[in-house]
Parts: C-alpha cells; structure tokens; sequence
C-alpha cells in the first residue's frame, strides 16, 4: 500500500502536464492523425520527458526520497516507460 | 549476525582510488562519526552502502542479510543526503505518511516540530525546519541503520541542537554513522569515530589522534581538544 503511494507521488508531479500537453498536441495536428492516436504518442513521448525535466534536471535530489522507500532510479524510469507504453497502446487502441 | 558490517569497498573515479578496501560497521545503539577531509570519500561511502552509487567492489551485511542493491536496503538502512531531498510537491503530511509506520506516525505528527507545518510544502519552511523534518522522519521510520550525511548542514545553534537530542533519544535501537564537517558535533555525539584518510578507514581512540592524522592542524582547537579528548 506505502509502495502505491509513493508512486502515486512520485507520479502526481509528472503525469498531469504530460496528459495535459497530450490532450493539447494533437489538435495542432488534426486531420493528420486519429485524436486519441495523438494523444497517446504524445503520452509515450511526454512522460518520459517531463520525468528527465522533473527529476534528472529540475530537483536531482528528490531521487533519494524514493531510493529510501526502496525504489531506485532504475525501476522508476522503467515503470515511466512502462506506464507511457500503456496508455500510448490503449489510446491507440481506442 | 546483529549489526551492519561493511567491507572491501573500492571506489575509483578515473585514476584517482577514492576508497580503498574500507570497513566499517556499527550496532544498534551505537553512533559511528566519520570524519575526514573534504573530497576524502566520506559522502561516496556512505551512498555505496546504501546502494545508491555503484563501487568496483563492496560488501553490505544487515543482520545476517547481504545487501546488493537500494531495494534490499530497503526498511533496513536509510540514507540522509547532505542537501534536502523531500519532495517539494508534496505536504509534510504526505511525506510523513509515506515515511513513518502507523504508530510512529502519530507521533511524528504531534511533535512540536513538526505538527505546525503539516500542510505546509518543504519548499515554505526554513533550511533548519526542513532538516529537522527530514531527520525526525528517519529516526522514526522501521529502518535500523541510519546513514547521515551532514546533518547540521545550514543549521542554526539552536536546531542543531534539537537535532543533536533527537538522535541521541532514538539512538538506543538504531545504529547510525553520521558525517559532518562541523567535527565538534560529531565528537559530541559519536560513542567512536573512525576517520577515512587516503582512501582507508583509521579508528581514532582519542582527539589528538585527529592533529597525528592530519585531520586537524597542530595546535588549533586545544580547547575543544581538552574538552572531548576521553572520547572512547
């Protein structure tokens, strides 16, 4: 339960501009690409790169907060990518 | 095997041997300062046995338990770096709650120190508040062994004497290594100091051991000297 928390967290930070900036992004391409197919490359694209800003650039620190819950920088990237590909497959699949 | 025990670190960067085959170990109620010159390795040790920087070779026993990697560590030994790491998203409540077993957190929570700044961010208290915050988590987390990086970093006399209570309150079921470059303080609260030079850990028995190993210059502090030399 601590454990879902703490990626709660660790994600609350990252995952609300990279859903807002996915919704935002396929309207400057509409016609080119289904709307949820757009939204979910931007998601695959997007959360990555607000977790490098958010946490390898912005606040490097705030990596140690979560190693001391027992989740290394390894596995947090890995669920980032993870979790992208998810929502990226089920928008696409929609 | 009660305690942690930590052996054969070797840590290079380029070609410059920053550790060389240390040991270390500490016990449940006990408090191991470790001192040392700046760039001498002490913060790179403390972050090899918590896992979160690789070294050419190491060795990290918990009562008994081999650790290898941060999520071994975790529950048993948790690392306070030497600048703040609370996330600043989050409400104090939050990191707490994260942090803390349900009993403890209770406790935590009334602490005078920290009760008025639950739904404050780290980001709006003061370095000193944050700190003791930190701190106050850790000691109150399940965690066993304690690794503290300079703890006083940017305190004030006032807190860093708060802080100084608290560890000594918790310290009878945590072992706890804590590093400083505000040496007084580690003298005053370590039960033994070990001091990493070139690259080795040395067990210093008493205050002028430091000025022999070059920790200290020759003559200064006499005073401080007088006063913490029956150290061990």
């Amino acid at each position: 339960m601590r454990a879902i928390k703490t990626l709660f967290f660790f994600y609350r930070k990252i995952i609300i501009p990279a859903l807002t900036l996915s919704f935002l992004l396929p309207l400057f391409a509409a016609g080119l690409i289904s709307f949820l197919a757009g939204v979910g490359v931007s998601f695959v694209l997007l959360l990555p790169l607000f977790h490098y800003l958010g946490y390898e650039i912005r606040y490097p620190n705030e990596y140690y907060f979560y190693y001391n819950l027992g989740f290394s920088r390894f596995a947090l990237w890995g669920l980032t990518v993870g979790i992208g590909l998810l929502v990226g497959t089920v928008m696409l699949l929609i | 095997m009660n305690g942690l025990h930590v052996d054969s670190v070797r840590k290079q960067f380029g070609n410059r041997q920053i550790l060389n085959d240390v040991f270390i170990s500490c016990i449940p109620g006990e408090i191991v300062g470790l001192l040392g010159r700046n760039g001498s390795g002490k913060s790179t040790l403390l972050k090899i046995i918590f896992g979160a920087v690789q070294a050419q070779n190491k060795f990290v026993r918990v009562d008994g338990v081999v650790i290898n990697s941060l999520s071994k560590a975790n529950g048993l030994i948790q690392y306070l770096p030497n600048d703040g790491f609370l996330p600043l998203h989050l409400s104090i409540k939050d990191i707490i709650s994260c942090f803390c077993s349900t009993e403890s957190c209770r406790s935590v929570l009334q602490n005078q120190f920290v009760n008025p700044f639950l739904k404050h961010q780290p980001g709006q208290l003061s370095g000193g508040e944050r700190r003791a915050i930190e701190i106050l988590i850790m000691l109150n987390s399940g965690a066993k062994y304690l690794l503290f990086d300079e703890p006083f970093n940017e305190l004030s006399p006032l807190y860093v004497e708060v802080i100084k209570t608290m560890i000594r309150l918790h310290s009878s079921k945590k072992g706890i290594i804590v590093t400083d470059h505000n040496y007084e303080h580690v003298l005053d609260l370590s039960s033994s100091i070990i001091l990493l030079d070139h690259g080795n850990t040395k067990p210093i028995k008493n205050c002028h051991d430091l000025v022999a190993l070059g920790y200290l210059p020759e003559g200064a502090n006499s005073e401080m000297l007088k006063h913490h030399t029956p150290l061990l």
